[in-house]
């Protein structure tokens, strides 16, 4: 990646140079939850922007993120040319905002792509080890009660820089019909 | 270099606008200009809210014995229309005119208003503009080195500052274009926007310098002195202060204006209080956290740099 390249994309982050590679995750998150969500910066500017405007925002950042994040990490892939499976792990919402679907699978890859391990998430928000693989993997059988399920879907939404009301409905929708299968066995 | 020197050039020219009323433009004018003063600069504070007029009061000025009534009705000299305040090194030409709203300036009266307000004697000159985006208000703006806008946290002022900030835009476009002889054509391309597939002043800047290439750097080079200083008043939250950093973000991406936070003032009883008893802030009332806050975003207007934005992940 050439340094123009670079500096390009600190600016869609709107970072110095210099920031670190927290400081670009912690830019990456507040980016796309404000482009993603609906700002009150952002609504008196609907009517006259296209939805397309936004959309072209959230893949810059996406790119700019992306660029950033293998080039802080120490370059890992730059020996695999091509770059076909660089992109393996983006976040499926991107392509369909209004579409996805937040699933514990989904929750997990988007924590990934965000560098965020298992402690970590325990270092923020005290949240077990255990308990956040079971919520991934949608163990539901050893899940907390609902209200509890709730505060944690919401805590890990923010975190993450997701809307937590449409996680926690996404995601309770599915522990519910599981819940209703399990009833009919 | 002194410190004094360090708080910019000689002759800089501020102005502080935003559009909607009510978001304390006139209390953040006073309060760079006490800052600056205090750090022993020569301050002149211009109050351009022309039929609202009230930054006298803020100095505990009941009837000033001047004003820029005198420049347009007698045709008096700027310079001569300073009156002093209680604080050394700052005096302050008042807008006090009942007879006149912003509209009624005439063309050949303003430009000979900017002249002056270019010459006057001081090392800071702070521009108080009135509500609204009227064009004499934008013209204003755009004469200024540093282009401060004042927002509360509520949708009305966000919403109203962003239409001024567009108006500003545009008319900053025609201007540099006009110099080239080119005012037209911007005109001409914003009235038939439909047929250009131009819907906002991004695109019609967008346009045009793919349209026409040499128009690019033309446009690049005058466009490059608009530069916001964006400051949050009336702030209760960590939350308002993000929306802060969210309005930057939404002003360069989607009208491509270089914005810096350069901070925010927290939501202060002593302030209104100050306000009611007609004393300046800085110097009797202001509490120490609101007299911080000020220090911090006069410094980073000065440096055109950003205030760090509490939150996020630790």
């Amino acid at each position: 990646m050439t340094r123009t390249d670079l500096r390009k994309s600190y600016e869609i982050l709107e970072l110095p140079d210099s920031a670190s590679l927290r400081e670009v995750q912690n830019a990456y998150l507040r980016l796309r939850k404000l482009y993603a969500g609906s700002s009150v910066a952002l609504a008196p500017l609907e009517e006259e922007f296209s939805e397309n405007t936004r959309r072209k925002i959230l893949q810059q950042v996406e790119d700019a993120y992306d660029k950033l994040r293998s080039a802080l990490n120490g370059e890992r892939t730059n020996a695999k040319a091509g770059g076909a499976g660089e992109r393996g792990d983006t976040v499926p919402e991107l392509d369909r905002l209004e579409e996805i679907v937040y699933s514990g699978p989904v929750l997990r890859k988007i924590r990934e792509r965000v560098n965020l391990n298992e402690n970590a998430v325990f270092q923020e928000l005290k949240i077990r080890t255990e308990l956040l693989r079971a919520l991934e993997e949608e163990r539901f059988e050893v899940l907390p009660q609902v209200v509890y399920l709730k505060g944690h879907l919401q805590s890990i939404a923010r975190l993450l820089g997701l809307q937590p009301d449409r996680v926690v409905e996404d995601y309770l929708r599915r522990y519910r019909d599981w819940k209703d299968d399990r009833g009919k066995e | 270099m002194t410190q004094t020197e360090k708080l910019g050039k000689e002759g800089e020219i501020w102005a502080v606008g935003g559009g909607k009323g009510g978001t304390g433009k006139t209390f953040i004018t006073s309060s760079i200009g006490t800052y600056l003063a205090q750090k022993g600069r020569r301050v002149i504070l211009v109050d351009m809210d022309i039929g609202g007029a009230n930054l006298h009061s803020f100095f505990g000025i009941d009837r000033p014995a001047r004003s820029l009534t005198s420049f347009f009705e007698t045709g008096a000299a700027l310079s001569d229309l300073a009156v002093r305040t209680e604080i050394e090194s700052m005096s302050l030409i008042t807008g006090d005119i009942h007879s006149l709203s912003a509209e009624n300036i005439k063309f050949s009266q303003k430009l000979k208003l900017f002249r002056q307000i270019m010459k006057l004697n001081a090392q800071n000159v702070i521009i108080d503009l009135g509500a609204g985006s009227h064009g004499n208000t934008l013209d204003t703006f755009l004469i200024a080195d540093r282009m401060i806008i004042v927002i509360a946290p509520e949708i009305i002022a966000i919403e109203n500052m962003y239409h001024f900030v567009k108006a500003a835009l545009f008319r900053q476009v025609k201007k540099s274009l006009k110099e080239y002889g080119l005012k037209e054509i911007v005109q001409h391309v914003w009235d038939r926007r439909e047929r250009y597939g131009v819907k906002n002043v991004k695109d019609l800047i967008d346009y045009l310098k793919d349209a026409y290439p040499y128009f690019g750097a033309i446009l690049d080079r005058e466009l490059g002195h608009f530069r916001l200083h964006l400051v949050l008043n009336m702030v209760r939250s960590g939350q308002d202060i993000q929306l802060g950093a969210a309005i930057k973000s939404v002003l360069m991406k989607y009208l491509g204006v270089p914005v810096h936070f350069s901070g925010y003032v927290m939501y202060d009883d002593t302030v209104w209080r100050s306000v009611r008893d007609r004393k300046p802030f800085m110097r009797n009332y202001l509490s120490t956290g609101t007299a911080k806050e000020i220090e911090t975003l006069v410094e980073n207007i000065v440096l055109a740099r950003d205030v760090t934005v509490p939150g996020g992940m630790s």
